[in-house]
C-alpha cells in the first residue's frame, strides 16, 4: 500500500510544478504590465513587480495617442461579443427545440446540414462574406461584426442544445399541453428555464469565440475606432518599438480579463460545453 | 391526423426560421458564392468581371509562394499532430485519478480562453532574443540562446510550441471526458487478470479512446490548415517565407495585394478540398469497432 501512495504524491507534485510552469507565460504578461518601464527589460527576470505601477494601463486606456485605442477597443469587443451571444443563444435555442422534440418532414436533413457545416473552415468563406457585408454596407459597423460571428457559432449552438433537449423528460411538456399551453409557451416557460446550465455553457462559448476572433474583424473593419481588442492589440504591437512591452502587455492582460472572470465563476460550465463539443466525434 | 401534422410542421419551421436565415445568408451562401468567384477574375472595386474557367486554379499551380505556403501549412499540421495528440493525453491520464484534478484541469485549460493575439504577444515577449526570460534561463542552464522566431530552423517549431500551449487545455478536457466514459469494471477485470498499467493502457484505454482520438485529430487538422493568427503576430510569415501559411497568403492576396478575390477564392477552395480529403481519410483510418 505504501508504494502507490508515494507514487501518487510524486505525481501530484510533478503535475503541480508543471502547472506553475504552464501558467508562467500569462503570469509574465501580468507581471510585466505592472512594472516600471525601466524595470521591464532588467535581467535576471524579476517575477514580482516592485514597485508596482498602473501607468501602462492608464496609457492604453486613456491616452490620446492615435495608436493606443485599447480602451475603446475593449468597449467594442464587449458590444460585439455580447451581441453575438444574444443572437446565438436565441436562434440556436429556437432551432434546436423542434429538431429535438418534434417530428416533421425535413428534420433530419436540416440537422445533417447544420452538423456538416461544422466542417466548413471559416477561412474558406472569408472573401465572399466580405463581399456580402460590403454590399450590405456593414463594413466597420457593429452589425458587420456581430452577425457573421453569430453565424459562425450558430450550428455548434444547435448541436449543443439539441443534445440537451433530447434528454429532457416529456412529462412536463405533456402536462402543460393538456393545460392548454401552446408550443411557444411550453418552449419559453418550461424548456428554457430548465435548460439554464446548457444555455450558460453556450453563452460562454459564443462569448469566447466572438471576443477572441481575429481574422474576420481584421478585414471587416478599416476604421481604427471600430477595432475590437485582438485587432487593436496586434496593431499596437507594430506601433511601439520592442522595448515598450509595458503598454502591449497591459493591453494583453486586459483582453484576458473578462474570460478570466467568467472562468473563475463558471469553470464547470465551460468544461461542460467543451465536453459536449467533443462528443460529436 | 394529417391536419395536426401539418400544423406541427409549420410550427417547427417557424421556430427554425431565424436561425436558418442566419445560417443560409452568412454561411451557406458565402460558401457557394466563393466557389463561383473562384472561376472569375473578380477584384475589389471592379464593377464587372468575367468567368475565366479554371485560370485561377492553374495560376495557383505556378504561384511558388502559394506552393511554399501550402508546404509550410502541411508541415505545421503534420509536425504538430503528435504533440497535440500526446501532450493532453498524458496530462489527462495523470490527472484522471489525482486529488487536484479539477484545479489542475482549470490551470491547463486557462490559455485556451485567450485570444490568439494575446497568446502571440505573450510568447513574443517570452521568446525575445535579448531580454526575454526564456533565453535568459537557457543561458543560465548553460544552453545556447537563440532568436527562436527569427531563425529559419526554429521559427515554425516556436509557433508549434505556442499553439500546443494554447490548445492543450481544450483537448485535455475532451480526453478527460473520454476517460470517464470507459467503464470501471474493465480496469477491475484487467487488474484481476494481473495486467499492469502499461498493458491496460494499450489494450483498454487506447482502443476505447479511439472515437476521442479521431475527434482530436480531425478537429486539429481542420484548425491547423487554417493557421493564421499565430503567424501574423509572431513572425509575419518570416524569416523569408519559412512560416508563411495558406490563410496568410489568401489574406494578403485578397486584402493587401490588389484585392484579387477570384484567385483568393480559388485558394480557399483548394484549402477546403484538402481539409475534406484529410478528414475523410482520417475517418476511414481511425473508425473502428468501439463496442464494449
Amino acid at each position: 500500500m505504501r508504494a502507490p501512495r508515494v507514487q501518487t504524491i510524486a505525481l501530484t507534485l510533478a503535475l503541480g510544478l508543471l502547472a506553475v510552469i504552464w501558467l508562467a507565460p500569462i503570469v509574465w504578461v501580468m507581471v510585466t504590465s505592472l512594472k516600471l518601464t525601466a524595470d521591464i527589460v532588467r535581467l535576471p527576470p524579476e517575477w514580482i513587480p516592485w514597485p508596482v505601477t498602473l501607468e501602462h494601463y492608464q496609457e492604453v486606456l486613456f491616452s490620446s495617442s492615435r495608436t493606443a485605442r485599447i480602451g475603446r477597443a475593449f468597449g467594442n469587443s464587449l458590444v460585439i461579443a455580447l451581441g453575438a451571444v444574444v443572437i446565438v443563444v436565441v436562434t440556436a435555442a429556437m432551432a434546436a427545440y423542434p429538431l429535438a422534440r418534434m417530428r416533421f418532414p425535413g428534420r433530419d436533413l436540416v440537422f445533417t446540414l447544420l452538423v456538416g457545416s461544422l466542417m466548413i473552415p471559416n477561412a474558406v468563406v472569408l472573401v465572399p462574406q466580405y463581399v456580402l457585408v460590403q454590399q450590405l454596407g456593414w463594413l466597420s459597423t457593429y452589425q458587420g461584426l456581430i452577425v457573421p460571428e453569430a453565424a459562425m457559432t450558430f450550428a455548434f449552438g444547435v448541436f449543443l442544445l439539441r443534445q440537451f433537449f433530447v434528454t429532457m423528460p416529456g412529462d412536463l411538456e405533456e402536462a402543460a399541453r393538456i393545460d392548454g399551453a401552446n408550443t411557444w409557451q411550453i418552449f419559453s416557460r418550461i424548456v428554457l428555464p430548465l435548460s439554464q446550465p446548457v444555455l450558460a455553457a453556450l453563452a460562454i462559448f459564443a462569448f469566447r469565440s466572438a471576443w477572441n476572433d481575429f481574422l474576420w474583424p481584421l478585414i471587416a473593419v478599416n476604421k481604427p475606432e471600430m477595432f475590437p481588442l485582438p485587432v487593436a492589440l496586434a496593431l499596437l504591437r507594430s506601433a511601439y518599438s520592442s522595448e515598450s512591452y509595458g503598454p502591449i502587455m497591459a493591453g494583453a492582460a486586459l483582453s484576458a480579463l473578462p474570460l478570466l472572470v467568467v472562468f473563475i465563476v463558471a469553470n464547470q460550465r465551460i468544461v461542460e460545453g467543451v465536453r459536449v463539443s467533443g462528443l460529436k466525434g | 391526423m394529417p391536419r395536426r401534422r401539418r400544423r406541427q410542421t409549420r410550427t417547427a419551421y417557424l421556430f427554425l426560421l431565424p436561425g436558418l436565415l442566419l445560417f443560409a445568408i452568412f454561411r451557406l451562401y458565402p460558401l457557394l458564392e466563393g466557389l463561383r468567384l473562384s472561376f472569375t477574375n473578380a477584384r475589389l472595386g471592379r464593377a464587372t468581371y468575367q468567368y475565366i474557367g479554371l485560370a485561377n486554379y492553374t495560376r495557383l499551380a505556378d504561384d511558388t509562394r502559394f506552393t511554399v505556403s501550402l508546404w509550410n501549412t502541411a508541415f505545421y499540421t503534420v509536425a504538430s499532430t503528435l504533440p497535440i495528440l500526446a501532450v493532453p493525453l498524458l496530462l489527462a491520464l495523470a490527472l484522471n485519478r489525482g486529488a487536484l484534478r479539477n484545479v489542475l484541469r482549470g490551470v491547463f485549460f486557462f490559455p485556451f480562453t485567450l485570444s490568439v493575439v494575446t497568446v502571440g504577444l505573450a510568447w513574443l515577449w517570452l521568446l525575445d532574443p535579448v531580454v526575454g526570460p526564456f533565453n535568459y534561463y537557457l543561458r543560465a542552464l548553460g544552453m545556447p540562446a537563440r532568436s527562436w522566431l527569427a531563425d529559419p530552423a526554429t521559427a515554425m517549431w516556436a509557433i508549434i510550441a505556442t499553439t500546443v500551449w494554447w490548445v492543450t487545455g481544450y483537448y485535455l478536457v475532451v480526453y478527460l471526458a473520454g476517460l470517464q466514459d470507459i467503464p470501471r469494471e474493465l480496469y477491475e477485470a484487467a487488474a484481476l487478470d494481473g495486467a499492469g498499467g502499461g498493458r491496460t493502457f494499450w489494450t483498454i484505454t487506447l482502443p476505447l479512446l479511439r472515437p476521442v482520438l479521431l475527434f482530436v485529430v480531425v478537429t486539429h487538422v481542420i484548425g491547423s490548415f487554417q493557421i493564421f493568427g499565430q503567424v501574423f503576430v509572431l513572425t509575419g510569415g518570416g524569416p523569408g517565407d519559412v512560416t508563411r501559411t495558406v490563410v496568410q497568403h489568401l489574406y494578403e492576396t485578397a486584402f493587401q495585394n490588389f484585392f484579387q478575390f477570384g484567385v483568393a477564392s480559388a485558394m480557399a477552395w483548394v484549402l477546403f478540398a484538402i481539409i475534406l480529403v484529410f478528414s475523410v481519410l482520417q475517418f476511414r483510418l481511425l473508425r473502428g469497432h468501439t463496442e464494449y
